[in-house]
């Protein structure tokens, strides 16, 4: 089952994570993720008054601006923004704040693999930093899926390239609470399970993707345990 | 129902499940910034740590460099604008708050206060509601002053929401007590994040605003032993 991986990572292991929040200074809320080599910077602006047209004034309104490492932003980054921004109008309050805008700013410091995952991670941090009003945090991680059928998590660019099909997913952090855990279930599954955003690339059939599912699952367990440790030693220095 | 975990005093992060009100029915309780109910539980929308005050309210605290008007929280805004009624003052928030012409002890129609755009006042936010402008006020409940109004002179420097906090907690935080038993200055403290503050001598307000600046991310004892050693250094 074992496979060969360039950095000698074994086939569920993820690159080494790093967050660190509130590193811009006029921002109002800001963090920078990296995992391993791909790093992303985000920012949070807002809320501001009003929200664009088209939008519905009932209710908070978000904008996201991706800005690539260089160059023009094209048809992908389009489709990064769209994601982005329906990911977070599902994590967020929306009713908290109404008629506002909160805009968003991705910059790409370096992309080596799982790009979207990671600008999803940064998003998280920021948009916590700037304290706006959030349901859940979410958590992204990308699988990948090789020629011979094996599922490689976290993949750098170079396995992104040589591989059959990958997909991104985004799920809510495990929370903590004081109720018993039955209680918490949606439909006998516990809220972890619950996917918010699902994006796929190339070709791969559906057990194969509910195989990612799972190794997505069990991925972000760990994801969501490191963002509440990071947190924690946050407000710790404070 | 013994080993019920408690997050009073510790880290929640959104979308903790806090408190169940099933199991607490014939209690009153009242909650703050960062938690919202849920049909029968509370859970958090915001980062920071759960307090309780006894005997029934419940908050998140946090910093944050942006503000969120809450009715009855003192704060510093700068004029924008001037209308016939009211003047449009900015106080960090989503939007912009307005402070009635006639919001100022013994305030008639025809003895308005002149304020230019770019004036300091410390003012108290009357209603917040979502969706509509702040209105703010410049008397006490009893319609009086007090200590509102505009800020002459001196220097405001802006600071997160939880230096804000720091600062007007009790007891008097080391920075403040520290800074006070050498120096004589005036200071202005709004929840929004704005810090103003005066003195005699030019010398005494660049120490007092640095000190208190820098006293954010220091731990009480820090604090303490910064403050000596700055004074230490002018005297």
């Amino acid at each position: 089952m074992d496979i060969d991986r360039k950095d000698g990572r074994t086939a569920n292991q993820l690159r080494p994570l790093s967050c660190t929040r509130n590193v811009l200074n006029r921002a109002h809320g800001s963090a920078s993720w990296s995992q391993g080599e791909t790093k992303v910077l985000a920012a949070v602006y807002g809320p501001k008054a009003g929200t664009n047209k088209n939008e519905n004034p009932e209710k908070a309104c978000f904008e996201v601006i991706w800005k690539p490492k260089t160059g023009q932003i094209g048809k992908a980054e389009k489709e990064y923004e769209m994601i982005l921004k329906k990911t977070v109008q599902s994590i967020c309050v929306l009713n908290v704040h109404p008629n506002t805008t909160t805009s968003i700013i991705i910059q790409v410091v370096n992309d080596d693999g799982a790009l979207l995952p990671c600008a999803i991670n940064a998003l998280c941090a920021a948009l916590v930093d700037a304290g706006i009003p959030l349901k859940h945090l979410a958590v992204a991680i990308c699988c990948c899926l090789t020629e011979s059928g094996h599922i490689l998590l976290d993949p750098s660019k170079l396995e992104e390239q040589r591989m059959k099909a990958f997909v991104y997913l985004v799920f809510p952090n495990s929370t903590l609470s004081v109720l018993p855990e039955e209680a918490l279930k949606v439909r006998g599954e516990p809220m972890e399970h619950g996917l918010i955003t699902s994006s796929t690339h190339g070709v791969m059939s559906v057990d194969d993707y509910i195989r990612c599912l799972e190794r997505g699952r069990a991925a972000t367990s760990k994801l969501s345990d490191f963002f509440r440790r990071n947190l924690q030693s946050q407000v710790q220095s404070d | 129902m013994g080993s019920k975990p408690c997050f009073i005093d510790k880290l929640v992060v959104p979308g903790d499940v806090v408190l169940d009100l099933s199991s607490m029915t014939n209690q009153t309780i009242k909650l703050g910034g960062g938690l919202q109910q849920d049909h029968d539980t509370v859970t958090v929308v915001k980062a920071g740590i759960l307090r309780f005050s006894k005997p029934n309210k419940y908050w998140i605290e946090s910093s944050h460099k942006r503000y969120i008007p809450t009715v009855g929280d003192a704060v510093l805004g700068i004029v924008v604008d001037k209308r016939a009624d009211s003047f449009y003052v900015d106080i960090k928030g989503p939007m912009m708050a307005f402070l009635p012409v006639l919001a100022f002890e013994g305030g008639t129609r025809r003895n308005i206060p002149k304020f230019e755009v770019g004036t300091l006042i410390y003012t108290r936010i009357v209603k917040a509601n979502p969706g509509i402008n702040p209105e703010l006020s410049c008397m006490d409940a009893s319609g009086k002053a007090a200590e509102f109004g505009p800020l002459k002179d001196g220097y405001m420097f802006e600071s997160s929401t939880g230096l804000s906090r720091m600062l007007l907690s009790t007891p008097t935080c080391p920075v403040l007590e520290g800074l006070g038993k050498k120096l004589a200055f005036e200071i202005a403290v709004g929840l929004n994040g704005r810090v103003w503050v005066n003195a005699e001598h030019k010398s005494s307000i660049i120490l007092a605003a640095n000190a208190i600046m820098n006293s954010e991310s220091l731990t009480p004892v820090q604090q303490k032993i910064m403050v000596e050693r700055l004074l230490d250094r002018v005297n």
